[in-house]
This record gives structure tokens, sequence and C-alpha cells, in this order.
């Protein structure tokens, strides 16, 4: 396998460098600067007239409704690269036309939430469909695998939802860059407005999913909460993909317990939620969710009623940005887009723009573009990906389950607060970015 | 909470978990046992009952799939719980008569290598069908108004108060069966085809149709098993396959065509579930298998099955 990998790997690269030293040797002929100044490295420079983005997302498995809202977001962003509307007719440096005067081109791909497909998906993306950007979630261990590939490939991969603090952490890499923010910020951000609710000196008690999210997401709460003045009486590990979460849920304490965490997503999210409510608990206690996402909420329906969480944006965020985008997904698939389109979506334009700016495709002076790059075009006020870790340092969105007679198609939460970005985040010594190193641009 | 509460919360959690792999496992079992027919699309027909059963109860709003695309936005007939309890044991015995049919008989006389690949490729078709029509997302089946709430219990103050049903439906169910093929003249005949088929048709009874109804009987089972289960857990297509494989244990570890057996088994199953939960959880998943390699390796028939009827 290893052997064949390289193979290919090398195979490509004689390819590419024949065709560069090509294009080189007719310079003046063809114009192509790029190819001029910078060496080939994955896939650039690009062959042909199209550019190739591949968006690797759930199509199968229990995240493929979300797969299915993301892979809406990119085309809609593709379509909108190659002839204008939506952000780009208002993002400076976007022109509508294609990216630098590169037609737009994709391919997608099924990652069934599994990091071994996934890294087989994005593999056959980038050797033969040579796509020179790499974009997809939304689970940690498929985002973490297919960005180490993509490191090794020197191919770039815009992190969709991804929420696990070792993606910019001890995972982190130089190829990769993510807009969403981490468990680490969402416990953050929930405690102002869960401390104001609830008050200062409270007993919690979590049940976590049992793999690299669950756990980062567990040890964030317990930090962010034990140091506003609560105290954890326990915290317990359920096996992902658990359905019957009634043991767990009649082991919490109810005499002591007075906000009992759910860290668990997707369709755990929804059972354990929904199984809570179902055994009484929240009559003796407030239930939290910290992470939220659209077909969680569906399911659990009159569940999520009153009980906080973060998610990654929403569609009732009310600035031009956020109005923009929902519209134009409105208008071309008429429906109100979830919280990972609008990422699936944004992420393809930072690119493309980042791309701009550069002048080229060349990878390490897209990566540069990025880094560092403070911007106001998302919809959660002023941003900065930072050089660092690459994360972004960003508002979160803390929000509330409405009742079930108040949701409507699309709509399940009221946004309790968008956190500002300077009361969340971690300095670069600190924190998951502690632990962060990122590799070489080439 | 008292040792004493804990103990009774953690037991009642179990036959409550239990209960549902009782109702999947018996039809298994009975088509095992009397037809020597592997069915590994029986989670498909559990499937079918729980989405069956979702519409027949409430409408609810699809957003994903073809239906969606087709422009039904909102579908399901909003019955009620109990016109679906009864409705849906009918429907699915009715996809086990064409299932016994068009699928099963043609294979009865096949290895049972055969008839797992042909059940289990079924079993995906049928997933991916309720895929494609209603999208992978899942949906809540909200529980009957009637039994949604707690109910007060001695020693441990409260429990679901649906939990409870599930494991008053499923008494009831199994008893009816019971009786069904221990004191009736189709439970004879399905009994002694069971022992000795060919010396049951010498005497001139025609087996097919007692086959037939066997088959169905096990998919209304499962069916019901869809209905009651349905509320526990959000519906999507993949919960058929869940549910398949702590059955095929049950049976295991019961026995083959013994409905006490799957009453036992099932009954083990969920509190080996239940306590390993309450006292190492990280061991609970694995403990229901170890449960089945040691009564496997104890007793290859399974508790209370019987060697002659062991496929």
């Amino acid at each position: 396998m290893a052997r064949r990998e390289k193979s290919d790997v090398s195979r490509r690269d004689v390819v590419k460098m024949a065709g560069a030293s090509g294009i080189a040797g007719l310079a003046g002929v063809t114009g192509s600067a790029s190819a001029q100044e910078y060496p080939p490295i994955g896939n650039f420079p690009i062959q042909g007239e199209a550019a190739t983005f591949g968006f690797t997302v759930p199509q199968s498995g229990p995240y493929s409704s979300e797969g299915q809202d993301e892979l809406r977001a990119y085309k809609l962003a593709v379509e909108h690269l190659n002839s204008g509307g939506g952000w780009v007719d208002s993002w400076d440096g976007l022109s509508g036309n294609g990216v630098l005067d590169k037609e737009i081109d994709f391919v997608s791909g099924d990652t069934a939430t599994d990091a071994d497909q996934a890294r087989q998906t994005a593999r056959r993306m980038i050797q033969r469909d040579q796509a020179i950007m790499l974009s997809g979630g939304s689970s940690s261990a498929v985002a973490i695998a297919i960005q180490e590939l993509c490191q090794r490939e020197k191919v770039q991969y815009q992190c969709c939802l991804t929420h696990s603090n070792e993606t910019t952490g001890k995972n982190c890499v130089r190829y990769s860059f993510r807009e969403m923010f981490n468990a680490y910020m969402t416990a953050q951000a929930l405690v102002p407005p869960v401390t104001k609710e609830y008050g200062n000196d409270q007993q919690f008690y979590q049940l976590y999913a049992d793999y690299t999210w669950g756990k980062t997401v567990e040890s964030s709460v317990q930090k962010f909460f034990s140091e506003a003045g609560w105290s954890q009486i326990n915290s317990v590990a359920t096996p992902l993909g658990t359905k019957d979460f009634s043991s767990y849920l009649s082991q919490v304490p109810r005499q002591e317990t007075d906000v009992l965490f759910l860290d668990h997503y997707g369709l755990d999210g929804a059972n354990s939620l929904s199984q809570a409510i179902s055994m009484g608990l929240d009559n003796d206690m407030e239930i939290i969710v910290p992470l939220y996402n659209r077909p969680m909420a569906q399911a659990a329906a009159g569940a999520i009623e009153g009980v906080f969480g973060t998610v990654a944006w929403d569609s009732q965020i009310d600035n031009k940005p956020s109005n923009d985008f929902t519209q134009a997904f409105q208008d071309k698939y008429a429906r109100i887009p979830s919280g990972p389109a609008q990422l699936a979506y944004a992420q393809t334009l930072q690119y493309a723009a980042a791309v701009e700016r550069a002048g080229t495709f060349y990878p390490p002076e897209v990566i540069k573009q990025l880094e560092g790059y403070e911007y106001d075009n998302f919809g959660m006020g002023p941003e900065l990906m930072r050089k660092c870790d690459h994360q972004a340092l960003r508002a979160v969105p803390v929000v509330k389950g409405l009742p079930e007679d108040q949701q409507q198609q699309g709509q399940y939460f009221e946004i309790v607060n968008l956190t500002p970005r300077d009361q969340i985040g971690y300095a670069c010594d600190e924190g998951p970015a502690a632990r962060c190193d990122l590799g070489s641009y080439e | 909470m008292s040792v004493l509460a804990e103990v009774v919360t953690v037991l009642l959690n179990g036959l409550q978990q239990g209960a549902i792999y009782v109702l999947v496992a018996i039809g298994l079992s009975i088509i095992l046992g009397t037809l020597k027919f592997v069915n590994f699309a029986h989670g498909a027909l559990y499937l079918i009952g729980t989405y069956a059963g979702l519409l027949i109860t409430l409408e609810i709003n699809v957003t994903d799939g073809k239906l969606a695309d087709w422009g039904y936005a909102t579908i399901g007939l909003g019955w009620g719980f109990l016109a679906a309890l009864i409705i849906v044991p009918i429907i699915v015995f009715g996809v086990g008569l064409l299932m016994e049919r068009f699928v099963a008989r043609p294979f009865y006389d096949r290895p049972d290598t055969d008839q797992i690949l042909l059940t289990f490729g079924l079993a995906i078709v049928i997933q991916e069908v309720f895929k494609i029509l209603f999208g992978g997302q899942s949906y809540n089946f909200a529980r009957p108004g009637w039994a949604s709430g707690q109910v007060g219990l001695p020693i441990i103050g409260t429990f679901p108060e649906w939990r409870l049903y599930i494991i008053g439906i499923t008494a009831a169910v199994v008893v009816l069966v019971y009786g069904l093929i221990e004191y009736t003249d189709f439970g004879l005949v399905v009994r002694a085809g069971t022992r000795d088929a060919e010396m049951v048709e010498l005497l001139g009874i025609k087996l097919s149709r007692p086959y037939l109804m066997v088959f169905g009987v096990g998919a209304a089972l499962a069916g019901v098993a869809g209905v009651v289960g349905g509320p526990l857990y959000a519906v999507n297509p993949n919960i058929g396959t869940e549910v398949l494989v702590p059955s095929f244990l049950v049976v295991v570890i019961g026995g083959v065509g013994s409905i006490a057996g799957a009453v036992l088994g099932g009954i083990l199953i969920g509190e080996t579930l239940a306590v390993l939960v309450a006292v190492a959880p990280q061991w609970s998943q694995v403990g229901i298998y170890v449960l089945a390699a040691v009564v496997l390796l104890a007793r290859p028939q399974g508790l209370l099955g019987s060697e002659e009827v062991a496929p």
C-alpha cells in the first residue's frame, strides 16, 4: 500500500514537472506567469482550463442529510464563483467569472462519516481528479484524517464542520484551515449566559461520547464551568452509537445534580436528549447540549425546548452576509440553509478570495494569504484566521431550543447570545494551540 | 438513591431493553426453527414496521429524499398510536407473506449461505429504498400523549410510562403467540412439521400453508416491535440493521425455535446491558457477545433449545 502511494505521487510529480518545464519552455507564448515563478507542488500548476475543487461530504450513514445540505451549499458556491450571485457580488476581489480566469469545476465524494473511507475518497480526488482544494465535514475524526493526507500531498483543505479541539490543536497541519469554533470555545461561550441563568454555584454531571470529539468537549466543559465556580459530580463515557441511554441516565443522581451536560452529537444527541426528557430528568435539573445541529434538533423535536447549546451558524442571525446567503440558498433550493451549509459555502469562497489575493493557485502563497487574515464577511462580525494554528477567532452563537409548536421548517432555536470573539479564544501558547505544530509550507 | 432502588431501576431498564429484542427474536426464532430459513431481512421488517407506525400515528415533515422532491412536504395519517398498533402488524404480516412466497420459498432447499446472502441483500435494498424516499434524516416518533409522562412506582419513585407499556405489550404478545403455537390445531401442525415434515406430509397435511402463516406471524411480530420501539429512539433507515444483531444473539442464547428461549435470551441480554452500564460502562457493548459466547460453549443448542430442532 505504502509503496503504491509513493509511486503514485512520484508519477504525478514527474508528469507535472514535465508539464511545467514544457510550459516554461514556451514562456512568452503561453504567458503563464505562475508556472514560471513557482515550482510544481501538490496539484499545482493546474492542467487545463478549469480548476477542480473536491468536496468530501457524508452521503451515506447517519450524517447523510447534513452532507446533502453541505453539498447543496458547495454547488451554490461554485455556481456563484463562475457566474456571480450570492456573496460573490459583494465580495471585493471575487469577479463572478471564475477564479484567476479559470473556471471552477468540482467533484464530490462520500466519506460515510468513516475516516478510512474518507481518506480513500480524498486520495482519489487528489490523484485522479487533480483537485487543487478539498473541503468537507462533518466529523472530527474524518477531518483529521483528510487534513493529514492533504498535508502530505500538499493540497489545501478547508474544514467544514469539525469541532474537536484537536483539529487545530495537536493534529493541526499547515494545509488546513478551520472556520468552525471548537469545543474549548463552546464551553467558553456557554459560561456567561448559562451561569447568568442558572447561578454561580451549581453541581453538574456529564455524559460524553467516547471518542476524540466527546473527550475534548468533556474536558473543556469541566475546565471552564469549574473555573466559573461550578463543581462536577461525575462524568461518564458512553460508547459512540449508543441508542438506549436510559441505563446511563438513571445513574444520574437526581437530588444532587443541578445541571446535566449531554456531550453527544447527531443521532446520539437526539436519542440521549429525548430519553432524558422522557425520564423526567428535566423536572429535577437543567439540561445542556454543548453542540447542536439541525438534523439533531429535528429528530429530538420538542425535547430541545429551553435547552442551551451552540450552533455553527443560524439563519436567524440578522446581518447582511447572513441574510444574503439565506436568500441565495432559498432562491436556489426553496429551503432554509443549515449551519454546516453556511460553513461549506463560506469556506469555498474564502479559499477563492485568497487565491485572487495571492494572484496564483500556488498553495504556499494561498496559505500565506489566509494566515493572519482579518475579515468581516462571514456573518459573524469581525474575524481573524490565526496564523499560529489556522483556527478562526470568531463569535459563537449560543442558542436555546424552541418549543415544538414554535419550531418551523429550518428554525429550531432562538439565539440567546452571539458571544463576541474577544470573550472567547486562547493565546497561541495556551489551550489546544499550545500543542499545535503546523508543519512545512512546501 | 438507595441501593435497593438502584437495583430495581437497573432491572426494570434491562427488562424494557430486552423486551424489544424479545419481540424481534421470537419471529426470527420460529422462522428459523420451523422453516430452517435464516432471515437476515428480519431487521428490515422492523424498519418497515417503525416507518409504517410513524406514518399512521403522526403527520411528519419530510425535508430530504425523493418524497420531498415530489412535493410531499407533509405526509402521514395522524390517526394516533392505537390505530398504528392494530394496522401495522397487519401490514407487516402481508409483507411477510409476500416475502415467504417470492423470496424465502424458492430458497428453502438451498444452503444457509445462499439464504444469508439473499436476505442480507434484500435488507440493504429495503434500507436504501427508505433512504431514497425519506432521506437519511432522523424523525422524531413522539410517544402517545397518554403514555408520555412518568409513572410513580414504589421503591424507585418514577419510571417513564412508555417503557412500562412496552414491557406490558411484549408480555401480552408473547402469551398470545405461545398460545397460538402450543394450544391450537395450527400450532400442532407447525410443531409436528418442525419435528418431521416428511411424516406430516405423508399423513396428508400440506405444510406450505402453515409455513406461510409462520412467516407472516414472525413478520407481524417484528412489525409490533417496530411500532412499540419506534418512540424510544430517533427513526432513520439504519434502525433495522441495528436491531438485527442483538436479536440474533437472543436466538442463539435462548435456543432456535423456542419461544420461551427467546424470552429468556432477551431478558438476559437486556439485563446484561443494563447491569454493565451501571457497574462498568466501557464493557457494556462487549458484554452481550461474551454472554453469547459463553452460552454457545456450554450449551451449543442454546439455553432452552433442543438438539433435534437446531438447524
